[in-house]
């Protein structure tokens, strides 16, 4: 009998749940220690079909867009794989998106910052990695923004990730960081992670082969999801 | 499989911060013209035929405030402890007035561990929100099932640890009380799946 099971998570390549430098987990991080368990429905999982994706999902700089007006700012794309700790690809993974405009402000209600809104962009966007894990977005640079913290402290430009692989417990929410931003090493929210290579994957590469084929901009970001183990059990009958 | 000799790492996790609605729940907060419909509004199509539950609670941060800002998500099996990719999953917030979440869906059945014994009927349950680093993972499971015999149940128990937090209570007919409290005396328990 094959017994599937979820790779066990590595805690020291993750953030710190309590991390007071970032205020907003002072009163929300669990303190006693979370309780290990085998994982059994977890493994498996939603699986979206791809009927639920328009063909503008993936095209922030123009799924909001009113008389096709393109939003300000200028344009990137950002691309790159889903795979499994084994680097197995993961085919239709659901990956959705969302990022302040590129003057730094969200279309939200609760975003208090004073910076203009962008008629013609939301900054929501999803897309189902493709056979080979492959995704890809055309979106705008979003801007960096002032947010209260330790007083006023700034973001870094990102954007931030939610992806389903194929199981429960695969579920990662994330935010992708852009080379060479000067903000990301100022970023408590960043610095939660102790670990400077598992901060350094978060940071999306300047990809120059792609901008220069399209005139955009191109950035590369690869995602990890935990892998799923199969073991093989031989089935005994009792007695023998 | 490729480099079948090195595991990579996994991504690490940041927080969704206070505005993941508009990359999960877009409709909710008014950009209306992009999705169709929300991810996970029902978690169960084709069900009229069978009785619904109701599980309404708060998440109460460290200050016993309960929180409009968080997401939760949840994935279960049918009445009869099958589970299907297009169906089971759910997503859903607070309201923004009463801080209460609903969820209305199908009361899970018994669900086959993996080495064969039954677990209790329990829906899994992810907490997102700005404050959280990562993303928490409890289950829900409903008073009036057996909790004796339930292995996960059990090896809490045999820890010391205070099952409460993960047991529904039944108000009426069909409706459960589940309350998080992300931190105090009343801490839920949260699992490293």
């Amino acid at each position: 009998m094959n017994v599937k099971s979820l790779v066990k998570r590595n805690y020291k390549k993750q953030p710190e749940i309590y991390f007071p430098d970032y205020k907003s987990s002072v009163f929300r991080a669990p303190k006693n220690k979370k309780i290990s368990i085998p994982s059994n429905l977890e493994i498996f999982g939603p699986i979206f079909n791809k009927n639920i994706i328009n063909k503008l999902d993936n095209d922030l700089t123009l799924n909001f867009s009113k008389n096709k007006m393109s939003p300000l700012g200028h344009k990137i794309i950002v691309h790159g794989t889903v795979s499994d700790q084994f680097s197995n690809p993961i085919k239709g993974a659901l990956i959705e998106i969302w990022q302040a405009n590129a003057a730094g402000k969200y279309l939200h209600q609760d975003d208090k910052n004073s910076a203009p809104i962008d008629p013609n962009f939301s900054g929501c966007g999803r897309s189902l990695t493709s056979s080979d894990g492959s995704y890809e977005f055309l979106t705008i640079q979003p801007g960096p923004y002032p947010y209260p913290n330790r007083g006023i402290e700034w973001r870094p430009m990102h954007i931030h990730f939610s992806i389903f692989g194929q199981s429960f417990g695969q579920r990662l929410i994330t935010q992708m960081y852009f080379e060479g931003d000067p903000l990301i090493n100022l970023c408590p929210i960043v610095n939660s992670i102790a670990d400077e290579k598992a901060k350094k994957s978060l940071v999306g590469k300047l990809d120059t082969s792609r901008s220069n084929i399209q005139n955009i901009l191109a950035y590369k970001f690869d995602i990890v999801l935990r892998g799923v183990k199969q073991t093989y059990f031989e089935n005994r009958q009792e007695g023998l | 499989m490729k480099n079948s000799n090195k595991i990579l790492d996994e991504t690490p996790f940041q927080t969704a911060g206070p505005f993941l609605h508009i990359g999960c729940m877009p409709n909710k907060i008014k950009i209306n013209n992009i999705y169709k419909n929300d991810l996970g509004e029902v978690p169960f199509k084709n069900k009229n035929e069978i009785e619904m539950i109701t599980v309404e609670g708060s998440v109460f941060d460290g200050n016993g405030i309960a929180l409009d800002d968080v997401m939760l998500e949840t994935w279960q099996c049918d009445e009869n402890g099958q589970f299907f990719e297009d169906n089971g999953f759910a997503r859903f917030i607070p309201d923004k007035l009463t801080k209460k979440f609903k969820l209305f869906t199908v009361k899970p059945g018994l669900v086959e561990n993996l080495d064969r014994k039954n677990q209790s009927p329990h829906i899994c349950l992810s907490i997102s929100s700005r404050g959280l680093n990562m993303n928490l993972n409890t289950r829900i499971y409903f008073e009036g099932d057996d909790l004796i015999n339930d292995p996960i149940l059990s090896m809490i128990k045999n820890s010391k640890g205070n099952i409460d937090s993960l047991v529904a209570k039944k108000i009426k007919k069909n409706v459960y009380v589940f309350n998080v409290f992300l931190q105090g005396n009343k801490e839920t328990i949260f699992f490293d799946i």
